[in-house]
């Protein structure tokens, strides 16, 4: 479904240009639940980016489904980030004038033109509304952000990324602001949602973290090092090698 | 859709947008106000100007005036008969106005108008002063001086005329102040023979202990312009020196037919003070005086005169003014009578001296508009240049809501950033911050239309509020303006328009941070806390 080829970015710093990624390749294939880790300041978070085309690589192709994004227009990007992928920062990234509902409701609205929106506004608002109880939220959709602890956060970030049930979760450092048993209940829900069919790509630098997923890969001097599959956890039949090309 | 849900959530949610809002309300109630009082302004003296003349007016053109007025006056109305009302002639001249009591004297504008026809064409009765408390005595006829004396009862009453006029007024007057205000001083004294009065007062008779009568020689009357002899007080008022009935002189130069002198010395014509007129417009009523026609043409050689072949020359008058039926086109009766006019001329051409078809060729007709035109025009553009200037310095405002709106995007780029990876685009995003500045310009100008109203509504408590505080804050002073009051009305249209053009504004003041906003590289938004 996702594959990153030969991705290369490098960033200005000073006078000589900071080379994070030297021709990193990664793939994930529908319904697998794919980790990265890496060290502090390997590049993780630009990889992702380059992902959920929030950037664009100086070299190397990111195709979904086959249609390299990079060639697409603006617009088409635009959709991609807001149908295709749902985005989980380490830092929430919470609209703070927000309630929790609104926040979770936003990708939604940016979807819909004024008019559109009044039609789908009901259907919006109850899936919404579910996705909030299956993250365990459901008490909680009137709070601002800034009245929620960090894990009720994050789990209102993931709520959010899912709301227009994109094929793709991308999460990165989803667990990296959050003490470990808080972060071992976000870690439990993402891999309830890969358990129910959810693509997931997530970066760590957490090697431990690693243990979740399917199939794990290290990050190191800009490229991606398969480093297979974690031990006890198997990967389902199909799901890892079946590569969806249209 | 998250445009308009983030616009206005952001405008009751930061505090900063208070800002932008208050200073599109100041702006805009400023520019209310501004527009409100200039056009009241305009309009006070549209009508009084259009009360000035009449509807149409055959002006002559000259000092020395047009002859066959009267005979165009029957021509039209047998022409005409659906729409002209009535005709009465006017002559105007310049002279020097005295007053031999004090030798005071002043440049004048004298005007010879039949008092009936010329009350019945425009206005001017509404602003005669001692018509209105003792309707029917002004008269410019002749006529002696009221002196008010002991009554066989021993008060001190006015002759019975004067009286009985006063009580018919009661009768009328629907406003029970104003016969308060009048009970509380009906006039003041000036002792006989004495024309001047101890006391100042709205006015003055002459009296004594003698019973009430008329008494001097008999003059013509004249009605004074209320600037030109009195003082105006603050509260728009008048205090008047002269007693009525007192003795007053125009001097003046008569004119021949075609504008040289005659030869015979300036006339001085000794006339009685009978009351004084206000048009409301100051240069007018700080220069003229009005006598009576017929006197004032016979004094100024204008009624016919002898020729040495023995016939005599033409009356002359300096105007005709056409009074129309109610409900008739302006502007395309003057055409029609300009049409007669000139028809009128051809028709007399055999008959008619050079000097005098010289004389009626250059008379014109004009609406009453025609006329006052520079003058109304003058306050139009005044109007149009105060609003500019102002609307100028609202100006201001675009670039405080563009800061204000700079500041908001730059604490905002990491939500910015957030809206653009759940798939918000630049337009988008550049689209919530001038629907969010239209929506600060739209609460911001529709209290400012609330804030502006109420203050033109009470433009004038303020304006007395402030004086209280200091008399120099009296910007509006009814001794100064022709106005006793600053206009205060506010209209629905100037409201919307001034509101469209602020929420206008407040949305190009954004446009830069909006801009700006749209330009927001999402990584770089997101990298940090
Ligand atoms: N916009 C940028 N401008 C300059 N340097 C950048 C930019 N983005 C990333 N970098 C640099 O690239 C390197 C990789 O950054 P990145 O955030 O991808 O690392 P990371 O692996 O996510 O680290 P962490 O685990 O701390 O989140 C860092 O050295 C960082 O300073
Ligand atoms: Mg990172």
């Amino acid at each position: 479904m996702l594959r990153a080829r030969d991705l290369h970015k490098s960033f200005i710093m000073g006078r000589a240009p900071l080379r994070v990624l030297r021709g990193a390749s990664l793939q994930a294939a529908r319904g697998e639940f794919v980790v990265v880790t890496g060290a502090s300041g390997s590049g993780k978070s630009t990889l992702l980016h380059l992902l959920g085309a929030l950037d664009i690589p100086d070299r190397g192709t990111v195709e979904y489904n086959g249609q390299n994004l990079f060639q697409l227009g603006d617009d088409a990007r635009r959709l991609y980030r807001n149908r295709d992928v749902g985005f989980v920062f380490q830092f929430y990234h919470l609209l703070p004038e927000c309630t929790v509902l609104e926040n979770v409701l936003m990708p939604s609205l940016a979807a819909h033109s004024f008019w559109g929106w009044r039609r789908i506004r009901r259907k919006a608002r109850r899936d919404a509304e579910e996705l909030l109880d299956r993250v365990g939220l459901t008490e909680r959709t009137k709070h601002r952000p800034n009245e929620l602890s960090g894990g009720e956060r994050q789990r209102v970030a993931i709520a959010r990324a899912l709301v227009n049930r994109p094929a793709l979760l991308l999460a990165d450092e989803p667990t990296g602001n959050l003490d470990e048993e808080v972060g071992e209940d976000i870690l439990r829900l993402l891999t309830e949602l890969n358990e129910a069919g959810q693509t997931i790509v997530m970066v760590t630098h957490d090697a431990k973290v690693a243990s979740h997923a399917h199939r794990y890969v290290r990050l190191s001097e800009g490229v991606i090092r398969e480093a297979g599959s974690p031990g006890g956890k198997a990967i389902p039949v199909g799901l890892a090698t079946r590569e969806v090309i249209p | 859709m998250y445009k308009w849900f983030l616009a206005f959530r952001y405008l009751y949610t930061k505090l900063i947008a208070l800002f932008g809002v208050a200073s599109v309300m100041l702006c805009v109630a400023m520019v209310l106000v501004v527009l409100s009082v200039m056009g009241g302004f305009l309009d006070t003296v549209r009508a009084r100007s259009k009360g000035l003349h009449s509807e149409i007016v055959l002006e002559g053109g000259t000092l020395q005036g047009f002859p066959y007025y009267e005979e165009f006056g029957e021509y039209l109305k047998g022409q005409l008969p659906g729409t002209v009302e009535l005709t009465t002639p006017v002559i105007y001249t310049y002279g020097i106005f005295r007053v031999p009591a004090t030798t005071w004297t002043k440049a004048t504008r004298i005007l010879g108008v039949r008092l009936d026809g010329y009350v019945a064409v425009n206005d001017f009765e509404n602003g005669l002063h001692y018509e209105r408390y003792y309707p029917g005595t002004t008269r410019l006829g002749l006529q002696s001086m009221p002196v008010a004396g002991m009554s066989e009862s021993n008060v001190l009453q006015l002759p019975p005329d004067l009286e009985a006029a006063n009580d018919k007024w009661r009768r009328q007057e629907t406003d029970p102040e104003a016969i308060a205000s009048f009970d509380q001083g009906p006039f003041q004294h000036a002792p006989y023979p004495y024309v001047t009065p101890a006391i100042l007062g709205e006015r003055v008779y002459a009296a004594d202990l003698a019973p009430p009568r008329y008494e001097g020689p008999e003059h013509y009357g004249v009605i004074v312009g209320c600037d030109l002899l009195n003082e105006r007080r603050e509260d728009g008022n008048f205090n008047r020196y002269l007693a009525r009935g007192a003795e007053v002189a125009l001097m003046a130069g008569p004119l021949s037919r075609t504008g040289t002198t005659t030869g015979e010395p300036p006339i001085l014509v000794p006339l009685r003070y009978v009351d004084d007129s206000r048009t409301g417009i100051f240069e007018i009523d700080s220069f003229c005086v009005y006598a009576d026609f017929d006197m004032l043409q016979h004094k100024l050689a204008m009624d016919p005169q002898p020729l040495v072949d023995g016939g005599f020359t033409k009356a002359r008058a300096n105007q005709l003014l056409i009074g129309l039926k109610d409900g008739i086109d302006l502007n395309m009766t003057r055409d029609r009578i300009r049409g007669a006019w000139l028809t009128f001329c051809a028709s007399l051409s055999p008959e008619v001296s050079d000097v005098d078809a010289r004389a009626m060729s250059l008379a014109e007709v004009y609406t009453w508009e025609d006329l006052q035109r520079p003058f109304i025009a003058a306050v139009e553009k005044e109007k149009v240049l105060v609003t500019f200037l102002f609307t100028l310095i609202s100006m201001v405002a675009i670039v405080l809501v563009g800061c204000i709106f700079y500041m908001i995007v730059e604490k905002k780029t990491r939500d910015i950033g957030i809206l653009k990876s759940i798939g918000a685009s630049g337009r988008g995003v550049a689209g919530l911050f001038i629907i969010y500045a239209g929506a600060v310009g739209l609460v911001g100008s529709i209290l400012g239309a609330i804030l502006g109203s109420v203050v033109v509504w009470n433009i004038n408590d303020i304006q007395d509020l402030l004086a209280s505080l200091n008399p120099q804050l009296r910007v509006w002073s009814p001794d100064v303006y022709s106005f006793d009051k600053i206009p205060s009305v506010v209209k629905q249209a100037d409201a919307i328009w001034v509101a469209s053009v602020a929420v206008l504004s407040s949305m190009i003041g954004s446009l830069i941070p909006a801009w700006i906003a749209s330009r927001v590289w999402p990584v770089s938004a997101l990298r940090y806390e």
